[in-house]
């Protein structure tokens, strides 16, 4: 899910930045720092839509850098337990299939793939329905209920499912 | 990867965010309380059961990192796994056939390592845009130059056919992955079996147990028999490749490499082309001859019985091979000329049809002469243990030691 949310930070800025363009140069420093960063409690930080605040600096001693709070409007993005979401296939395996949503890693393994589909090896290994008539194969767009979710310091992990009514393919690369 | 976290850490600490940790616990134990006996979580993706999605304690299941660097499997669903995948194998009529890389099917070298009289290479290598027609590559970026062995790619495609495929090396895992690169540039071969040394549950050792494929089914191509002491019944014993002369030493050779003397492994007669038709009749004997059922059969009772062949309605008598101490059935050479199907004996008799010795000076090298016996040197035994084919004796002559 999306959120879009206020959220504060400290930045450290050298000195050679100051002058007029400070502001920019400390906008372009957050937008590289925070942007693709993961915090367990928001989730991925997708983009910083604007700025809300930048408060007074204080010149950190002995070094000359000067650390400003900066309130910033940025939207997250997280995944949540029961969820359902669409997701590109990545890899197909004997052991199940790892899809994407954004930066989500989510695993389906093939006990929460219905019993009608029957995993296929090859070049191009997927998982097929008796009467070939539903394929997953990489790049194969699927949606999916998340069962459980970690989010870690870098990367979120999500177990999902296709095993339910409504879920599973959406879109077959072979057929597009 | 630990930069990236620890930068994350700290924006966190700046943020002063607080009690996220705490919260994700509480939840956590409510819902381990609720499922605690549906679920027997058979592997875990990212420390959550693949199954429920509980956060798990996975110290017991094998890493499988070199699918996903986050999946764990438990014992029970890798056997679950094994079986349904066995029975899928066999209705496409193959086996499992893990490969090792250096020596076996490539030969590298750093580029540091080159000698004066290899730094022709250099102007020789093959473009790295369109890798699939050449062998010998330039790995700048990596400091390594990588030869190809000759036949490999005829290999790779006439062995997909039959099984399927998996990289085993000892070698890093970047440095394994290039290699698939070059090998098998449309992935279509190897498709993400590629182990490493950092993927393997033992040091210095190699082990089925990350090869999702059922022993009985699983064929192994390599050139150190060490490294597999607990599947060397699988092994197919593969002559080292040694091409750059880097490797050479490393192995103790005195001798000019094949860089050096600006030659190569023969294309049609090498080792790889004989192993490929040992493979081809080791698949045709498990599908076709046996009669027994298929889920039953072993690939390594067929490797035994294809190994008897080699030397059969041979008879050994061994002069100065072995230690004058030494019990000679418990030697190398002798375990394996009965394993390539030969028999041995310590005694000369009008059976024997062939002497192995280091000298033809010996009593027993005498007698063989006298009597036309073959008189041969014991690497015409390793001969026919790599090349799984009784070799031609006159290649092996024994020479006369000077007389002290």
């Amino acid at each position: 899910m999306f959120f879009h949310i206020v959220l504060e930070r400290n930045m450290q800025l050298h000195p050679r930045h100051f002058g007029r363009n400070l502001r920019e140069n400390l906008v372009s420093k957050l937008m590289k720092d925070v942007e693709g960063t993961c915090s367990g409690r928001h989730g991925f930080v997708v983009a910083i839509t604007g700025i809300e605040n930048v408060g007074k600096g204080l010149i950190r001693d002995g070094t000359g850098f000067v650390t400003f709070p900066v309130k910033y409007q940025c939207v997250v993005f997280r995944p949540f337990k029961g969820e359902i979401l669409e997701a590109a296939v990545t890899m197909v395996n004997k052991m199940g299939f790892f899809a994407e949503a954004g930066p989500v890693q989510i695993f389906v393994s093939n006990h929460l793939i219905p019993d009608d589909m029957e995993f296929q090896s090859g070049d191009m290994p997927n998982y097929t329905t008796s009467d070939g008539s539903v394929k997953i194969q990489k790049d194969s767009e699927v949606r999916l209920k998340i069962i459980g979710t970690r989010v870690d310091a870098t990367e979120i992990f999500c177990i999902g499912t296709i095993k339910d009514d409504f879920l599973g393919v959406i879109n077959d690369p072979t057929t597009a | 990867m630990r930069n990236k976290r620890c930068k994350t850490e700290k924006l966190d600490d700046l943020e002063g965010l607080q009690g996220s940790t705490s919260q994700g616990l509480i939840e956590e134990k409510l819902e381990v309380s609720l499922n605690k006996d549906t679920c027997s979580h058979p592997g875990s993706f990212g420390q959550m059961c693949i199954l429920c999605g509980q956060r798990v304690d996975d110290e017991s299941s094998v890493t499988f990192g070199y699918i996903h660097k986050g999946l764990r499997l438990g014992n029970d669903e890798i056997v679950r796994l094994r079986s349904t995948d066995m029975k899928n194998l066999l209705r496409h009529k193959k086996l499992y056939l893990v490969l090792d890389l250096d020596h076996t099917l490539l030969n590298s070298t750093q580029l540091n390592h080159l000698t004066a009289e290899e730094e022709y290479l250099k102007g020789q290598s093959d473009s790295l845009q369109d890798v699939s027609k050449g062998s010998l590559f330039m790995l700048e970026f990596m400091q390594m130059m990588t030869k190809l062995r000759p036949f490999v790619r005829t290999f790779l495609k006439e062995a997909s056919e039959m099984f399927e495929m998996y990289i085993y090396t000892m070698g890093d895992r970047p440095y394994a992955l290039e290699m698939a690169k070059l090998l098998d540039p449309k992935k279509e071969y190897f498709n993400g079996r590629v182990i490493s040394r950092d993927d393997g549950t033992q040091k210095h050792q190699k082990g089925l147990d990350v090869v999702l494929g059922q022993d009985s089914a699983v064929v192994i191509l390599d050139d150190t028999e060490n490294a597999w002491t607990k599947h060397k019944d699988n092994l197919i014993l593969m002559e080292r490749y040694h091409f750059f002369a880097s490797s050479c030493r490393q192995f103790g050779f005195d001798c000019k490499s094949l860089s050096q003397l600006k030659s190569d492994e023969s294309e049609p007669d090498g080792a790889l082309a004989s192993i490929l038709k040992i493979l081809r009749q080791i698949h045709h004997i498990f599908f076709d001859e046996l009669d027994s059922d298929l889920a039953s059969r072993d690939v390594r009772q067929v490797l035994k019985t294809v190994r008897k062949e080699v030397l059969k309605n041979c008879k050994i008598v061994f002069s100065r091979v072995f230690p004058t101490k030494f019990q000679p059935e418990n030697h190398l050479l002798w375990k394996m000329a009965e394993q390539l199907g030969a028999t041995c004996s310590t005694e000369t008799d009008s059976s024997v049809t062939h002497i192995v010795s280091m000298d033809a000076g010996t009593e027993k090298s005498r007698w063989a002469v006298k009597e036309n016996k073959f008189l041969v040197h014991p690497r015409w035994i390793e001969a026919a243990n790599f090349f799984w084919q009784k070799q031609p004796e006159e290649n092996f002559p024994v020479s006369q030691t000077k007389n002290q």
